[in-house]
């Protein structure tokens, strides 16, 4: 049980700053997600924290006790690696075994916590063969054992799932949020899938250039992206961004473009008047344009015609993707759509779910 | 039959034929030695160019002379003390050298990684003379010990440069994951990368022994009594003897050879496993 704190924490590679003070807590027994594309700084981020970096400037703390200096052994880590890192001389059994055997536990005492770990991820059948004869998610959840048997103040997992085929990274994120429930540890995960951190985190930080954009639980990073960095980074199919301005005509606001003039809703107004006559970037999320033949799924209002260039169906939902006069978008849209590629269209938007960013800082208004 | 198969044919005994003829030229001088040790001296005498050998004419009295008259059980012993020393050391040298420069970051690592290589730019023979005036200072001339430390020079910057390459090879999330698991440095080289170079360490063991082993100009230069001979420069006085037999030389040869090529076979599986084993991922 373990709080995690980053106060200023940077990280150079000689002339390269690869992680910029960084200011980040993880609290006792929160599953926080470090997201980003890759070179972001996460995965140092969390190398800092088992010790395997030397931290520029900036201190770490496990809990109230400073560990800068504090070798990875002293730490009272486990962590998880992206492509397992079995050793690969031993059996399921000794890897497992092989950091209480370092502390000098019990040999009975070892032996029972392999088994119960064994027991709990169903990898019993494999304690006894070696590593290159397991498949990669059998791999995985010995890698899993090997730190849970270690019963560390905090988990540290780098990329685990990335290895592993799309079927079985699902399964294995289920798995993993229901090892959370049980173990009740600190966890700091890093992952590039913005899917796999919006499922398995308590809160996400999504880290960009060494930079951390935002901290928020999922749904608070989703609704509300600090940053054009982040509203591009979280959501899939990405949001769609419309260079526009704001203007005003008879006391309403409108979202104006080379392509279609929108009125914000009355409720935004507020929140969008320091927005008037600057240059600003307009954000829609896919999922929040809807066919306009398409009676009855949305109320209607705010309309924009567009020419369809792509259909892709993906079962749940077809993605459309579709030209204005200068703009390309992408709607996330009801399978029942008759959307054929080269057809005009008409598409609603939803405008209480719209996001302004200013053109020059990027920050959301 | 078709043009293929035809084609393949030729190339399979073209293939054959190369193969035994490399095999002839390496392994008949051999078999001569052998051959002519076990003889007895008349018959060798008698024609030499007779290489049929039968069991009844089988004597070991070539071997028996060379070793207890000769000496040649005191040179074995100290090539073999020497030999073993220098695999010692430089097995354990090397592996610590290689792992810093492979492994740890600082200051002057690249230099130090590149300039390993140049003690391989000066000949043996230029720097004997020199070594031989600072041997007689230091009174290690005429120490076996003295060797030892010749030879290290000798075999650790391959040796070095060798196990450099091959602990590249090895994924550093291993040893990361083992220092996270609680092991020092010295702890992680021990329990991890050494399990996973035997292959490697094998090759240089063996790379080394052959070195040390085989070694003549100083072991010629630096011991003077016999007394601390090694088999290389054992085999020398005798061939210098005119009294003594072809019968004995080839006995001294023997002596001198069949250690080394046990040791290749009892370490051939381990050199074929390290070739092969950059194959399976981690």
């Amino acid at each position: 049980m373990a709080e995690i704190r980053l106060e200023n924490v940077t990280k150079k590679f000689g002339e390269n700053t690869a992680v910029d003070s960084v200011n980040l807590t993880a609290r006792d027994t929160e599953f926080l997600v470090l997201v980003g594309p890759s070179g972001c700084g996460k995965t140092t981020t969390l190398r800092m924290i088992a010790g395997l970096e030397e931290v520029t400037e900036g201190e770490i703390y496990i809990g109230s006790r400073k560990i800068n200096d504090v070798p990875p052994k002293d730490r009272d880590v486990a962590m998880v690696f992206q492509n397992y890192a079995l050793y690969p001389h031993m059996n399921v059994y000794r890897n497992m075994a092989f950091g209480l055997t370092l502390r000098k536990l019990p040999r009975s005492e070892i032996d029972l916590r392999v088994k119960e770990v064994a027991k709990l991820l169903k990898i019993e059948e494999l304690l006894w063969r070696k590593p290159r004869e397991l498949s990669g998610g059998q791999q995985q959840r010995v890698a899993m054992g090997r730190a849970i048997g270690r019963k560390p103040k905090v988990f540290l997992f780098d990329e685990p799932l990335s290895n592993l085929d799309a079927k079985l990274r699902v399964q294995m994120r289920g798995e993993l949020a229901r090892l959370h429930e049980q173990l009740e540890t600190t966890i700091v995960y890093v992952t590039h899938d913005q899917v796999e951190a919006m499922t398995l985190a308590d809160r996400i930080a999504v880290m960009d250039k060494g930079i951390i954009m935002q901290v928020g639980s999922p749904m608070e990073v989703y609704n509300n992206p600090k940053n054009l960095f982040v509203a591009g980074f979280i959501g899939s199919p990405t949001m769609n961004f419309v260079e526009a301005q704001v203007t005003s005509e008879n006391g309403r606001l409108f979202v104006q473009s080379k392509d279609f003039k929108l009125g914000i809703p009355v409720a935004f107004h507020d929140r969008f008047l320091k927005a008037r006559d600057r240059e600003v970037v307009f954000g829609i999320r896919p999922e929040h344009l809807y066919d306009a033949q398409m009676r009855g799924r949305f109320p209607g209002g705010e309309k924009i015609k567009v020419n369809i260039e792509v259909v892709e169906p993906i079962g749940s939902a077809v993605i459309l993707i579709a030209s204005c006069a200068s703009a390309h978008l992408t709607a996330c849209v009801d399978p029942q759509s008759s959307a054929r590629p080269r057809m005009a269209m008409e598409w609603f938007v939803d405008m209480n779910r719209m996001h302004l960013f200013d053109k020059t800082t990027g920050e959301a208004y | 039959m078709s043009r293929e198969r035809v084609e393949t044919g030729i190339l399979q005994v073209l293939h054959g034929a190369g193969l035994l003829f490399f095999l002839f030229l390496v392994a008949f001088p051999f078999y001569w030695m052998i051959v002519a040790s076990l003889k007895p001296l008349i018959l060798l005498a008698v024609n030499p160019l007779d290489l049929w050998l039968s069991p009844g004419e089988l004597t070991l009295r070539a071997y028996k002379e060379v070793w207890f008259q000769f000496q040649f059980g005191r040179y074995f012993t100290n090539s073999m003390y020497v030999s073993a020393f220098t695999v010692l050391l430089t097995v354990t040298l090397a592996t610590l050298a290689a792992y810093t420069i492979a492994r740890l970051r600082f200051r002057g690592r690249i230099f130090l990684s590149r300039s390993i290589l140049i003690i391989y730019m000066f000949p043996a023979i230029v720097i004997a003379v020199p070594m031989y005036a600072l041997y007689t200072k230091f009174g290690l001339r005429n120490d076996l010990h003295g060797l030892v430390l010749i030879y290290l020079a000798q075999t650790l910057p391959v040796a070095i440069y060798m196990l450099h390459s091959y602990f590249k090879t090895l994924p550093p999330d291993l040893e990361e994951a083992a220092l996270i698991d609680g092991c020092s440095r010295l702890g992680v080289i021990w329990r991890v990368t050494v399990p996973l170079s035997l292959p490697a360490m094998a090759t240089v063991a063996l790379y080394t022994f052959m070195i040390a082993w085989n070694e003549f100009l100083f072991a010629f230069l630096f011991l003077d009594s016999p007394s601390k001979f090694t088999l290389s420069r054992g085999i020398v006085q005798i061939a210098d003897n005119i009294n003594v037999s072809q019968q004995l030389l080839m006995a001294a040869a023997v002596i001198a050879t069949v250690p080394i090529i046990g040791l290749f076979l009892a370490l051939e599986r381990h050199l074929v496993r390290g070739l092969t084993a950059g194959g399976v991922k981690a």
